[in-house]
């Protein structure tokens, strides 16, 4: 049995060492945000970060995790608040500038690529909290096992989501 | 006045009735009743919707906090439309402020009344819930003059509140304490793709009014999706549910020989279904099913089958052995003219053969479903469909059951464009036979392989036009022939593959939908043409005759379907007329335009897209050569009362044919705009889709099968190729009507960008897509 930590919690796996991280995420431990779009890491659909790195779920066993930090799109909340230090009470009130930038712009139309846009857009932030449109394209597109894709076109959305994100970052939070 | 001891009043052909005193709470409730004689087979079927007429569930609930909940049977598949537009068309028309608006349920079989398909949800400016908003405020006007006395006429509404005579009272305390039920009239088909439809002409809020449509509020379900509360799906959990993966067929004519055994020692709580020629691997959890079903499918034997051209050969064959004279062809409307004295007269003439690949709806997520088939023959599917009510006719059908016996319930998902508009996405028949065969909930998960392979296309096609110029380079004559297999093909491929009852195939019998005739899809832009003829001919799908299963090249409805495939040729080959003619191609299509609205959007587009007027090709256009060379485009099209039109810029290498649309300008006229910001996040995805098509989609399939797999073999736009893309809202409410705002945006591009093409090479490109090899070699010929 293995334990990995899940947005900050301790969980214990019963599913086989070799079982992608996706279907113990989905299925076992009911942390639905990463999606099952390909099961080849070609879409980025089920990314999730592994101590901050943007992993493809489908892909990865989830002994890769073990004694390691998974965030997905649930964590992310939590994530920011550890990082700026927030009392408990601002943390329950508080979204991650990612997922702020994703209400206010109208980001997603299905949707259902977003969780790992939206962690894809973590990734990049917490290593280049100013990135320029180029570099944000680029973060999308050449990094990692593939582009992530998205089939409605919400890619101009997230450009100018993660552009906003980065000014309520850059001010600490949007209070 | 009416005296309110009666029981009834009639509010402009609907029935407002009291039918109890209520110790607390109270509620206006919307419901329907067929209008009489409109339509026999919607009344025999009365049954078939959940829904008592008589039950306070139904289309508007007015309650006593002036809260308002609203249901609709469609669903969301990324337009956001029922939980923005929708909600501000009702506020609206109840005359309510937005947040009043605080519950909406949508496209459940036993919890929304109206079914049809979700697509066009603005419906040409009347969209059911309008009507039965409007039905609402007049029961509410006459609600409140009984109350408080005061002729309805004299009585205004305003934020929830009814005013008049000195007096005013909020729309919840008129039904505090009350059961009060409004019966509106409506007719149709439940389970067809249209639905039903609300009837009837309730008085609507002057457009000059408005306080809520034009404003941009946000989509409520954008900010479940991003924090991880979205009901997905893909998240349906029931006890004891079982994991499924499908095994299809070898081809899509191939028959099942023997299906493979499960390797116990490695799987062994797994097995294998086999049902006719489904076959699937069921277990109790999903990665066991996905080894299995791989274990399995290599042991598994299918006849072999060759019964398709293979995409190489694709036009060869529409054009050569398929049987284009088993359906009438048919004629635009808009046919006008002498075309044969027209062409006689011409100058100038260009003759041109435009090719579209088939092309596949790709959602991101795979189809996916959960059915819970229970002993007393009762059946609930959750799923993602843009058509709840027509599943559930689909799954009753190859049950060979009522469909009181089938509840669908609908969820976000990945969307995916028109696939489910007439019912089934692919995995909720196979779902539901696994779940009655097991006797267990079953979830069925299709992999991105099944999806690319045995979910349906959007249809191949081609044309032959020709344009005869007169002396002034003005359209003497234009005529046009399409060429289209049956574009909607709605059975469910696991009861086809099971030997279960299906609706027919396509065919020459067929009625609207599943009929193989082709017809007119693309209104004609340009009036001032003299001369017009444009014939449209259909045929069975591809492989569908001679496949053992019936299926072959299965095809159906995708983002502006069959107008996709006929604005392209047209708009392709009006910019090669307008530089036959040494005319700019924005200018031609000015020249050409009568229509005020066409007109202004073209001249917008020209605005904002920095157009300058010269004829293509562009004075140092080359088709050879490692340097870039730059060309520019432009399109136009009407879509469901919508004005469209783009302007592009490419950048060309024609050594390499590698291409890069660089600037995109898009320009539209819906009418009324109801949320500006969702209407541009619509319309730039569109755009997007649309640049995806043109440059990168085509279904690659060989003599047997679709070949095409996984995002390798299918590619889609990437971010890093998307260009600089600026949208244009035209705002027109004195047209006074809403239209659709998104299936327009992603067919404007192809034609677009290949008149780019032309433009920097001087080579007209007429087959799609523009990639990269294709275009090398196109250039070099």
């Amino acid at each position: 049995m293995l334990t990995i930590t899940v947005n900050g919690k301790k969980r214990e796996v019963h599913s086989p060492d070799s079982t992608p991280l996706l279907y113990v995420l989905r299925d076992e431990l009911d942390v639905n945000s990463p999606q099952f779009g390909c099961g080849l890491a070609q879409c980025g659909a089920c990314s999730v970060l592994l101590d901050g790195q943007e992993i493809r779920s489908c892909i990865s066993s989830v002994s890769m995790a073990a004694g390691k930090e998974v965030t997905t799109i649930e964590g992310l909340s939590a994530r920011w608040a550890k990082q700026k230090s927030l009392s408990p009470d601002q943390a329950a009130k508080t979204l991650h500038p990612v997922q702020e930038a994703w209400i206010e712009q109208q980001v997603p139309l299905c949707g259902f690529c977003q969780s790992g846009m939206m962690i894809k857009a973590t990734e990049l932030l917490e290593s280049k909290p100013n990135p320029n449109v180029d570099e944000i394209k680029s973060a999308f597109t050449d990094s990692g096992p593939s582009a992530h894709l998205c089939r409605c076109g919400s890619y101009v959305a997230i450009i100018e989501a993660v552009r906003y994100a980065s000014t309520i970052m850059a001010k600490g939070g949007s209070k | 006045m009416i005296d309110m001891t009666q029981q009834t009043a009639d509010i402009f052909g609907a029935q407002l009735s009291r039918r109890s005193l209520m110790k607390t709470g109270g509620v206006l409730a919307v419901g329907f009743a067929f209008l009489r004689g409109g339509a026999a087979r919607a009344a025999t079927e009365t049954g078939v919707n959940a829904f008592d007429p008589s039950m306070p569930e139904s289309w508007i609930e007015i309650r006593p906090d002036n809260t308002v909940l609203f249901r609709t049977g469609k669903s969301d598949f990324g337009q956001g439309t029922v939980y923005t537009a929708y909600r501000q068309i009702v506020a609206e028309e109840l005359d309510m402020p937005f947040s009043s608006i605080t519950t909406v349920v949508v496209a459940d079989t036993d919890a929304t009344p109206d079914g049809g398909g979700t697509f066009d949800l603005l419906g040409h400016g009347m969209p059911n819930i309008r009507k039965a908003a409007a039905y609402t405020r007049q029961a509410i006007l006459q609600l409140a003059s009984d109350r408080l006395g005061v002729p309805k006429d004299q009585l205004s509404t305003s934020d929830g509140i009814v005013s008049g005579g000195g007096k005013h009272v909020a729309y919840g305390d008129l039904v505090k304490g009350e059961s009060l039920k409004l019966t509106i009239p409506v007719s149709g088909d439940l389970m067809s793709i249209g639905g039903l439809n609300v009837g009837g002409n309730p008085p609507l809020k002057p457009v000059s009014q408005y306080k809520v449509i034009g404003k941009s509020f946000k989509n409520s379900a954008v900010s479940s999706k991003v924090t991880g509360q979205e009901a997905w799906v893909t998240n349906v959990k029931l006890p004891g549910m079982l994991h499924a993966r499908a095994i299809h067929p070898a081809t899509v004519g191939s028959k099942l020989v023997a299906a493979g055994k499960v390797d116990a020692k490695r799987f062994p709580n797994t097995k294998v279904v086999v049902k006719g020629d489904l076959v699937a691997v069921v277990g109790p959890t999903e990665w066991e099913a996905i080894q299995a079903s791989y274990q399995v499918a290599k042991d598994t034997k299918w006849t072999p089958w060759k019964g398709l051209p293979g995409n190489a050969k694709l036009f060869q064959h529409l054009r050569q052995d398929a049987d284009w004279k088993a359906v009438p062809v048919n004629k635009s409307r808009e046919s006008r003219g002498d075309v044969p004295a027209g062409m006689q007269s011409a100058t100038k003439v260009l003759t041109a053969t435009y090719e579209l690949p088939y092309m596949k709806h790709a959602p991101i997520g795979p189809t996916v479903a959960v059915a819970d088939y229970r002993p007393d023959g009762t059946v609930t599917v959750h799923a993602h469909t843009q058509n709840a009510q027509a599943l559930r006719g689909q799954l009753a059908m190859m049950l060979g059951t009522s469909p009181v016996n089938v509840v669908v319930k609908t969820y976000a998902g990945a969307g995916h464009y028109g696939r489910s508009n007439g019912g089934n996405a692919g995995a909720e028949d196979e779902a539901v036979l696994l779940s009655k065969e097991l006797g267990k909930p079953v979830r069925m998960q299709w992999m991105r392989n099944d999806d690319m392979q045995w979910s349906t296309n959007s249809p191949a096609a081609f044309s032959d036009i020709k344009i005869g110029l007169n002396a002034n380079g003005k359209i003497a004559a234009y005529d046009a022939d399409h060429y289209m297999p049956a574009g909607q093909d709605d059975r469910p491929i696991g009861a086809i593959l099971a030997g279960l009852p299906t609706m027919a195939a396509p065919s020459e019998k067929g009625g609207w939908i599943d009929s193989i005739a082709n017809g007119s899809s693309d209104p004609w832009l340009y009036e001032s043409t003299p001369n017009l003829a444009e014939r449209f001919h259909g045929t069975y799908q591809v492989g569908q005759k001679s496949s053992p299963l019936a299926v072959g090249l299965r095809d159906h409805s995708m983002r502006t379907p069959s107008q996709y495939q006929q604005n392209y040729p047209r708009e392709c080959a009006i910019s090669e007329a307008a530089a036959l003619a040494g005319a700019d191609p924005l200018q031609f299509r000015l020249d050409h335009a009568k229509d005020e609205r066409l007109i202004h959007v073209l001249e917008r587009l020209k605005a904002e897209s920095g157009w300058q007027p010269r004829p293509s090709p562009q004075p140092k256009a080359t088709k050879m050569g490692a340097a870039v060379v730059r060309g520019r485009g432009v399109s136009a099209m009407l879509r469901g009362g919508g004005y469209w039109a783009c302007a592009v810029e490419i950048a060309i290498t024609p050594a390499t044919g590698a291409i890069k649309v660089e600037k995109y300008t898009i320009a539209v006229d819906v009418g009324i705009i109801i949320n500006p910001e969702q209407l541009t996040r619509q319309v730039q995805g569109g755009a997007v889709m649309g640049i995806s098509e043109a440059l990168y989609e085509e279904v690659a399939f060989d003599e047997g099968a679709i070949t095409a797999s996984d995002w390798m073999s299918y590619p889609i736009l990437k971010m890093g190729e998307i260009p600089e893309i600026k949208v244009v809202l035209v705002n027109r409410p004195e047209v006074g009507m809403y239209a659709q705002g998104s299936e327009g945006a992603n067919a404007l591009a192809a034609p677009a960008i290949t008149a780019a093409v032309f433009d920097a090479t001087g080579v007209p490109v007429r087959r799609l897509p523009l990639r990269s090899a294709y275009l090398k070699d196109m250039l070099k010929a």
